[in-house]
């Protein structure tokens, strides 16, 4: 039978039985739309992953005090040992060749006070590289300087909202606050920036890390950052690492180096394998539309008994019928997940314009996957009612009576 | 028309077309069995995390240097504001505290004679077998000192002995930790992971030489363990006072148990929920398909409908005859999908025995209710169109 | 019992609209033995319908048992169906899942009636139709003639005190069609109201009163003074009835 035909034929069937097609197409367009959304989802918290690690643009290592031995566990996070990495450690890695640029930081909380109003923050003492390392800017006044790397300056950069609970809208540039048991003066406010891998920094303040060294009373570094270049061999510079600060240290390697990238590819995997667990879940509800697909089936193949009984009588083979019966489901198919698709994109950009930081973001393979299944699914089970169909003998059939 | 006429008639209505009836039923318990097991795990889940942190018991107050305002995480870092040991010895005194653990921890080299480990140590109080449950394999935890003259004692976990002492037994021996003697007294009997932390792979040694190790001049936090007596609200609150009159401001936080619980619950709730919602689609298609067979038979039944009206059968009759068809078949459909999750369980169960599921009766219960429910709804739209068929228009049908 | 006054139904068919039945008024008293005639279109079942409570008229008045019908709720209507009413219809409309005594009780189990009084009342109408052995057959293994005498048995079990018969013989052969009127006339003269709607005139004859009806008017009324041909049948008792409905034919040109 010609596909125009078949499609004619098809359309006055599902006219004929509204009710059922409509629900029926209900029934898959729900399945698909739910894979697609879903693991919309999934794709768009990995991509918000990736997009907050590469806003920091730059590669970057991170070398931490202390190390684990057991295999699968976490880096040390206690940011304590008996042997402080110190300042010109991190000097001496900064000669490293590869390494563009060397962040020191060191890290506490402190009450930081302005006139009446005062509240405890996270403060990190680091140099100007920081702030190129981060890729932070000043919205106000300006960052650390070179300065920053020796010198004990009484300076300090605000976080947007630090500066908004001390200051509130009046103009904190050049101000004198009391952070600790010292006074610094205010140089700069960090530009509005939202969260960037768990540390909001507009809840933060940042000073020079010798003058960090004699707040806290510790000359121990609680992270050092370093800045290579993107054309430098990560491995190569992360064993020089190691090797420099055994010599610095006695022959202890008592640190754990930590490569950005490899954090990166940690997260994306565990996302991703999220997302098809979520993409598998989501396709049993393509499975119960199968099942509902080929109880329709039968009971249309049943209730057309006359119907196929003529066609075969004026001549259609066994596989005419089967061919029929399977291209109705398929054609019931490719117009549920039609409407399933639509729904599913229409519902991302509405997200997308309404919350453009929300993650929807659809994975290429997300729409061949649904229809797969879909079409998969329907096939398999449309194959036995078509073939019960196939199977009537014409006689019987169009006297109506059973086999 | 009473009870048992109609479910009569509901069975056999279902049972003259048993195929169909059969596979609404599977489409449908697919769908209540999804639902049920994603909930179970995400119920598993939340109860083996929620007794991970329940195992040290229920009344622990945790105090930290610094304010709520530093995300919690400040008892990790430098602090202008210190939780000394003579802080925690204060509170020890306090009635109705049992035992309080200061608690000071980094990562530092562990040298036994040759052989060296990097690993977690912990300056902690001789309280803390006790507090967190720690078995003593070999001789014995560390001693009840005054906080403020601590000894060069430590206590080894049990990776720590394996590696630095394979088969010998290290008690009464000395091991170098950082550039000191230790005299190891005791090893801990293997205690596993807790939340990421592999707590064997740790040595324990007074919380004053941790200080002293990692130059620190505070403490990192102090575990307040309390009797019953006392409610965790009043307890804080003394706590609270003391350590303000010490150090003249509120430079610390408070931690309750309560709080950390309701904190991890509500988080994992919404897991569950998410598992749940995750099934809840195969199940909504599932509804979907009860719905479609019922509108289906409806319309093949037209001409009963007419008879059943004529013979003296009223709309609510004939109403309520389809909603029985539907709430049957959510029922049993609700049945066999808890019957094929309690299948599934059990698999789970014998292949991947570690994968935390919890299928308790208040889940089935919930299930089975919900199948009824969506059943009835489900059917609600075509048992309404049976029952708006005038009988003439029923009959005239055939 | 029955007063029609000046019943009026339209049906809307394709855009425009049919007049069913125009201003149509009738009396039929409690016993009574009616036919009602006419071509087709004419608006015979829509009458027999009408009076049967499965439809309402769009203007008129409608008094069963001095009860005014139009007032009341469906479920209401539906209740004195159950219980005053019984129907025989053309295509029997018999359930096919139900044997036939299960088919022949449901009127009762439609009025929630307990199971023991139900199997008295069944037996005693199967047997009253001589159906007594065929009682657990399921309707695809009964004859024609058998499935109408189900379906009367059917609608007396509940006593009614008016019988609606629309084309009875329709789909039945000329023999079981005569066993069916018997089976009829003869509950017609143990004191239950028959209308039989029909256009086979031998049918229609057989009643003691005939209705005419053209275009959805009563054309003509008439009584006829004497019982019709069948005279003799009144006088035949219930074991005659079931005699007449074994396969033998019964001669029903008996000289009177």
């Amino acid at each position: 039978m010609r596909l125009f035909d078949q499609l004619v034929f098809n359309r006055q069937l599902f006219m004929r039985h509204r009710v059922r097609t409509v629900l029926l197409l209900l029934a898959v367009s729900i399945g698909v739309a739910s894979v697609i959304l879903l693991t919309s989802l999934g794709e768009g918290a990995r991509g918000y992953v990736d997009r907050e690690f590469s806003a920091l643009g730059n590669r970057i290592l991170i070398v931490l005090p202390g190390r684990k031995e057991t295999t699968g566990g976490g880096p040390p996070i206690y940011g304590a040992s008996p042997r402080d990495l110190t300042l010109e450690d991190a000097n001496a890695l900064g000669r490293i060749p590869g390494v563009l640029a060397v962040a020191p930081i060191i890290a506490g909380t402190t009450t930081i006070a302005h006139s009446s109003r005062s509240r405890e923050v996270i403060t990190l003492g680091s140099t100007d590289a920081f702030f190129a390392v981060r890729q932070l800017n000043v919205g106000v006044g300006s960052l650390l300087s070179a300065r920053a790397r020796s010198e004990p300056l009484a300076v300090c950069v605000l976080g947007v909202k630090v500066k908004r609970e001390l200051f509130g809208s009046r103009r904190a540039l050049g101000q004198w606050v009391r952070v600790g048991d010292r006074r610094m003066r205010v140089i700069g406010v960090l530009e509005e920036r939202g969260e960037s891998l768990g540390l909001d920094m507009r809840d933060m303040l940042v000073i020079p890390v010798r003058t960090a060294e004699q707040l806290f009373d510790s000359p121990g570094l609680f992270r050092i950052l370093l800045d290579i270049a993107p054309s430098a061999d990560s491995d190569k510079i992360q064993e020089q690492t190691l090797r420099v600060i055994r010599k610095r240290h006695d022959g202890e390697e008592d640190v754990t180096v930590i490569s950005q990238d490899s954090m990166l590819a940690a997260f994306d995997n565990i996302l991703a394998t999220l997302t098809m667990a979520i993409a598998a879940i989501s396709s049993i509800s393509l499975l119960v539309a199968g099942i509902l697909i080929m109880n329709i089936s039968l009971i249309s193949v049943s209730q057309r008994r006359k119907e196929i009984g003529l066609l075969k009588a004026i001549g259609a083979s066994s596989r005419h019928i089967k061919q029929l019966f399977i291209g109705e489901s398929l054609l019931l198919i490719s117009m549920g997940s039609a409407l399933g698709i639509s729904f599913a994109f229409a519902l991302i950009f509405v997200f997308a314009g309404l919350w453009p930081s929300f993650p929807l973001q659809p994975p290429t393979w997300a729409v061949p996957a649904a229809l797969l299944v879909a079409f998969g699914t329907g096939l398999v089970f449309s194959i036995m009612p078509a073939k019960r169909a196939a199977a009537l003998d014409p006689v019987l059939a169009l006297r109506g009576l059973q086999q | 028309m009473n009870f048992r006429d109609s479910s009569t008639w509901v069975f056999r209505a279902l049972w003259m077309q048993r195929t169909r009836t059969l596979l609404t039923i599977i489409g449908f318990s697919i769908g209540i069995a999804a639902m049920v097991v994603l909930s179970a795990l995400g119920e598993g889940l939340r109860v083996f995390v929620l007794n991970e942190f329940t195992q040290f018991g229920s009344h622990i107050i945790a105090v930290n240097p610094g304010k709520t305002e530093t995300f919690g995480i400040g008892g990790l870092l430098n602090t202008t504001r210190p939780l000394s040991l003579s802080d925690a010895t204060a509170i020890s005194q306090m009635p109705n505290v049992e035992e309080v653990v200061p608690l000071v921890m980094g990562n530092a080299k562990v040298k036994y004679n040759q052989r060296a480990r990097y690993t977690d140590v912990a300056g902690v109080g001789g309280a803390a077998d006790k507090a967190w449950k720690l078995e003593i394999a070999q001789g014995r935890f560390l001693p009840t000192d005054d906080l403020q003259r601590a000894r060069p004692l430590v206590v080894l976990g049990s990776k720590v002995k394996e590696e630095l002492f394979a088969g010998i037994n290290p008690v009464g021996r000395f091991v170098r930790i950082g550039s000191e003697r230790y005299r190891v007294i005791g090893v801990v009997a293997p205690k596993g992971e807790f939340l990421g932390t592999d707590l064997d792979d740790m040595v324990f040694i007074p919380a004053g030489k941790g200080m002293q190790l990692f130059n620190r001049q505070s403490l990192m936090e102090i575990d307040i363990f309390f009797n019953p007596r006392s409610t965790s609200e009043a307890m804080a609150d003394r706590i609270s006072r003391l350590l303000i009159e010490r150090h003249g401001f509120e430079d610390f936080t408070l931690t309750t148990q309560d709080q950390v619980l309701v904190t991890m619950d509500n988080i994992l709730s919404i897991l569950t929920f998410a598992g749940a919602g995750l099934g809840a689609i195969s199940l909504l298609v599932g509804a979907v398909g009860i719905t479609t067979i019922l509108m289906i038979t409806v319309t093949e039944r037209t001409a009963e409908v007419g008879l059943l009206r004529a013979l003296g059968g009223t709309t609510q009759t004939v109403r309520m005859l389809f909603l029985g068809e539907a709430l049957v078949l959510g029922l049993i459909g609700g049945i066999c999908g808890v019957l094929l999750v309690a299948f599934l369980l059990l698999l789970i169960y014998l292949f991947v025995p570690a994968l935390p599921v919890a299928l308790s009766p208040t889940i089935v219960v919930g299930a089975l209710g919900i199948s009824m429910l969506i059943g009835l709804l489900a059917g609600s739209q075509p048992a309404a169109s049976a029952a708006k068929m005038t009988p003439i228009d029923a009959l005239r049908a055939e | 019992m029955i007063k029609l006054e000046t019943i009026n139904k339209t049906y809307q068919v394709g855009g425009s609209p049919l007049r069913a039945l125009c201003d149509v008024s009738l009396q039929i008293e409690p016993g009574e033995y009616l036919s009602v005639m006419g071509p087709s279109g004419s608006g015979k079942s829509t009458l027999l319908n009408m009076i049967g409570l499965l439809d309402r008229p769009d203007s008129g008045r409608y008094w069963f048992d001095q009860v005014a019908t139009e007032a009341l709720s469906e479920e209401r209507r539906a209740q004195l169906r159950g219980e005053n009413i019984g129907f025989i219809f053309q295509s029997f409309h018999l359930i096919n899942r139900l044997t036939a005594f299960e088919n022949v009780e449901l009127p009762m189990i439609l009025a929630g009636q307990p199971v023991k009084q139900r199997r008295s009342a069944v037996a005693d109408v199967m047997a009253m139709v001589g159906l007594s052995d065929r009682a657990s057959h399921k309707p695809n293994q009964l004859s024609g003639g058998q499935l109408q005498r189900v379906a009367i048995a059917r609608a007396i079990v509940m006593r009614p005190r008016l019988l609606l018969a629309d084309e009875p013989t329709g789909n039945l052969d000329s023999h079981s069609g005569g066993e069916v009127i018997d089976v009829l006339e003869k509950l017609n003269e143990d004191g239950i109201t028959l209308i039989t709607v029909t256009h086979d005139q031998q049918l229609g004859d057989r009643a003691r009163r005939h209705i005419r009806m053209v275009d959805g008017m009563i054309d003509s009324d008439h009584s006829s003074p004497i019982k019709g041909p069948n005279r003799k049948s009144a006088e035949i008792n219930s074991s005659e009835i079931k005699s007449a409905a074994t396969e033998d034919k019964k001669s029903d040109d008996a000289t009177i």
